[in-house]
């Protein structure tokens, strides 16, 4: 084909009347093979063609629409097998950006992820959930400008991407959010959700932070290739994120594996497992055994005016304080039993535990392993593999990545806005965009960015 | 001391004291006879050097020879191209500290992948994992030497005051902690301050990018500069255009140091201990070559210097006296 023709797409000509133009009927096409190429199923004409069951010719045509639509590039030259060297097709992954960011209880993080959920770059800082909405709210948004002005994308923003602690009910599939869900008794009737809409001009999606750990992991961690893995998050509250045939499990309401609040029996009291395994458990006993010189580690934090929280507890567990191992033992050991259900009713290849109490010692993983192996089938535990996390609060932003990507590029989403080019047009979004500036919401505003009088890589003039 | 900022992946900091050696591991060491090599950003800045004194005492007391010690001079390529030339001399251990983020973080995994234990200094490039691609990143608590960059210039700044902030424009964390938060202390606690923000590439940049800076805000009554080789740069600068302005940086480096005692622009340094960090980066090594757990991130606090405390700091940070001048400026030589 000559190059001339290849500058505009058959699709994209006018017609004649009484035909109608490809552009109305090339959208299901045009999904099918961007999200081929996309998940690199596919990366060759060749092979979209053997994917696909699209003709030499349509594939052709529909690949150099998504390349003037700027969604594919093609300028990469594969390895030869004989003939000539195949030209490689690739998802143009760094056309936009997707912000994302986890809240979790005391601390914030923030990224810049491209399209295919890979994270650029990543900061994270204390920070107090109970504050107010507002304020948080300010400071994601501060924190998001910083990002963007060391990773502008050509095309901008597509997507924010939060990871929260509660469950988050879910939606259908790849529908951004039109108000924000209950998510903190503190932030009720604090409009986040429209706040950050308005605020960059793109849709948003939350999740609870185990659904974005969980995906976070299952894509660039431990999981990466598993199809059945149980992944749980050990901090106030416990949760488990569970993966099936290597997608997400969320449930019916996107409250799958809320394992926290089952009942569990300790010493003759029946409670909880947040509440007798958790990190106020942990907390709570370090503190007595501080108090009344049990743990001679934890009486020595006290006296030198230090603060007792699980993190103190940990670190003296694994320095071989008795009572702060004991303590440590006693919630891996409860955690243990429930994730043994868990793992007997889904049989999976791997158990991650994740949560700064596991990272800072190797007690706790070691009671949930004997846990799980004493209490499962053989045939369960026979390849059972139990680990702990080393993504750290990062699998919460890769996971947040994943899940806009997956969002914006779902099949229902992306055939609304693929002849477009871009998401922020597509018709839905367009109109909520449209009824927030209508409505006028009242929206606090965020400080102004800081504004880099000069850009990297710029020469300074004299 | 405290640690106020968090790690690369959100990790909480570990004090150096969770790597300390015993006398069983460095026995165990000096019977293992390690090779291990060392790949700085530079090796002409004094933190560079008392980093690598640091590292290769310990080294020494462990019986692990020091191999190789390359400079990048601050190039990702470079650092790229060293890193495969020590992949294939298969020491035991390599020590880094990455330049760059996405462009040195492949040749970094490499490493790791070679089977060769890899500990980072300072920065850990995005998509790197900790117990995966590296076995730990020891820094100092970077945002807590913005904060205190920021408390120590706040008191020479009067209400509504515009300040600048000099970055630097290579995505690194360090560099960026210390921006991120020095930005927001001033947002939190003197918000009546208005800051300006502009990022060199290159540190011979400095100086023209300070003066451009104060030229599109004349009214700019301090400077935060991320470290102490460009801050003096961009004083002498200054300086001989005729201007002084209140100066923050971090590191106490020699120029600083006297700077701060002769009560010159420079006000408040947030110091590193670059000699206490290179001896925990080391030991680091020595007990994940030995399979102990090691934490993902060690963290060294920062010292507040002002010119009170400048001749004890430098004491503190580079294990010898400080400078002569610095003695005699203050009137302690009698």
């Amino acid at each position: 084909m000559p190059t001339q023709t290849l500058t505009q797409a058959e699709s994209l000509r006018p017609r004649g009347k009484g035909r109608p133009r490809t552009v109305e009927t090339a959208a299901p096409s045009l999904v099918e093979l961007l999200n081929l190429v996309r998940s690199e199923t596919a990366t060759t004409r060749q092979e979209l063609e053997r994917h696909s069951d699209l003709g030499r010719a349509v594939v052709a045509d529909r690949l150099t629409m998504l390349g003037e639509l700027g969604l594919v590039d093609e300028s990469e030259l594969g390895t030869a097998t004989g003939g000539r060297a195949p030209r490689l097709v690739r998802f143009a992954a760094r056309r936009a950006a997707i912000l994302v960011a986890t809240l979790d209880q005391t601390a914030i993080g923030v990224g810049v992820a491209d399209l295919s959920g890979t994270l650029l770059t990543e900061h994270h800082e204390a920070a107090d959930l109970t504050a107010p909405p507002e304020q948080l709210t300010e400071r994601l948004a501060a924190l998001f400008r910083w990002s963007l002005e060391r990773h502008a994308a050509p095309q901008g923003v597509w997507g924010i991407s939060l990871s929260v602690p509660g469950a988050v009910q879910g939606g259908a599939e790849g529908a951004f959010l039109t108000s924000t869900p209950p998510i903190m008794p503190a932030w009720e009737g604090f409009p986040m959700v429209e706040t950050l809409t308005q605020g960059f001009g793109v849709p948003v999606w939350i999740r609870s932070s185990v659904e974005t750990m969980t995906m976070g992991e299952l894509h660039a961690g431990a999981g990466l290739g598993q199809h059945t893995m149980l992944f749980i998050k050990v901090g106030r509250r416990i949760g488990a994120g569970i993966v099936c045939d290597g997608q997400l499990f969320r449930g019916a309401q996107g409250a799958a594996g809320l394992i926290g609040s089952l009942p569990v029996t300790l010493g003759g009291q029946t409670g909880s497992l947040d509440h007798l395994a958790g990190s106020d458990m942990i907390q709570r006993e370090g503190m007595a055994a501080a108090s009344d010189g049990r743990s001679a580690v934890l009486a020595d934090i006290l006296r030198r005016g230090g603060e007792i929280t699980a993190i103190e507890v940990s670190q003296a567990a694994q320095v071989g304080d008795p009572v702060a191992s004991a303590i440590l033992s006693t919630s891996g050991h409860l955690i243990g039993q429930v994730v043994a259900t868990l793992a007997n009713a889904l049989n999976p290849d791997l158990i991650v535990l994740s949560g700064s109490l596991v990272q800072t010692n190797d007690i706790l993983l070691a009671a949930v392993r004997e846990a799980v192996y004493g209490a499962s089938h053989p045939l369960v535990t026979r390849d059972l593999r139990i680990i702990r996390s080393q993504m750290g609060s990062s699998a919460g932003l890769v996971g947040a990545a994943r899940v806009a990507s997956e969002a914006l590029f779902a099949p229902a989403f992306l055939k609304e806005w693929v002849m477009q080019g871009r998401p922020l047009a597509h018709p839905a979004f367009a109109e909520y965009l449209g009824q927030l500036a209508r409505a006028q919401t009242p929206v606090p505003q965020p400080a102004p960015p800081v504004p880099p009088t000069m850009r990297p890589g710029k020469e300074p003039q004299a | 001391m405290t640690i106020s900022g968090l790690g690369p992946h959100g990790e909480r900091a570990a004090p150096p004291e969770r790597v300390s050696l015993l006398p069983d591991d460095r026995t165990a060491a000096r019977d293992a006879s390690w090779r291990v090599a060392v790949v700085l950003h530079t090796l002409d800045s004094d933190w560079a050097k008392q980093q690598l004194a640091g590292m290769v005492g310990i080294f020494g007391d462990c019986g692990a020879a020091v191999i190789d010690v390359v400079d990048c001079a601050f190039s990702p390529e470079r650092q790229v191209a060293e890193l495969d030339r020590l992949i294939a001399q298969r020491p035991d251990a390599i020590l880094s500290l990455p330049v760059a983020n996405e462009q040195v973080a492949a040749a970094h995994a490499r490493v790791s992948a070679a089977g060769i234990k890899l500990v980072l200094l300072d920065n850990a490039p995005t998509g790197l994992l900790p117990g995966k691609h590296y076995t730990a990143l020891v820094s100092a608590d970077n945002f807590g030497l913005g904060k205190i960059a920021a408390a120590g210039l706040e008191p020479h700044l009067p209400q509504g005051a515009e300040v600048g902030v000099l970055g630097f424009a290579a995505d690194f964390f360090a560099t960026n902690e210390r921006e991120i938060a020095f930005i927001k202390w001033f947002q939190a606690n003197r918000a009546d301050v208005r800051v300006h923000v502009a990022r060199f590439g290159r540190i011979d940049e400095a100086a023209k990018l300070g003066e451009r800076l104060l030229a599109d805000h004349p009214a700019l009554a301090g400077l935060f500069v991320v470290w102490d080789t460009p801050a003096l740069a961009v004083a002498a600068r200054l300086r001989e255009a005729g201007r002084s302005l209140p100066m923050a940086t971090v590191d106490l480096g020699e120029g600083v140091a006297v700077d701060l005692a002769k009560g010159g622009a420079v006000r408040c340094i947030a110091a590193q201990l670059p000699y206490q960090q290179g001896i925990a980066a080391a030991q680091t090594v020595i007990l994940s070559l030995l399979a102990r757990p090691v934490p993902a991130w060690i963290a060294l606090p920062g010292l507040r210097v002002t010119r009170d405390n400048v001749v004890e700091s430098f004491q503190t940070v580079w294990r010898q006296p400080a400078p002569k001048e610095v003695i005699r400026v203050l009137g302690l030589a009698r």
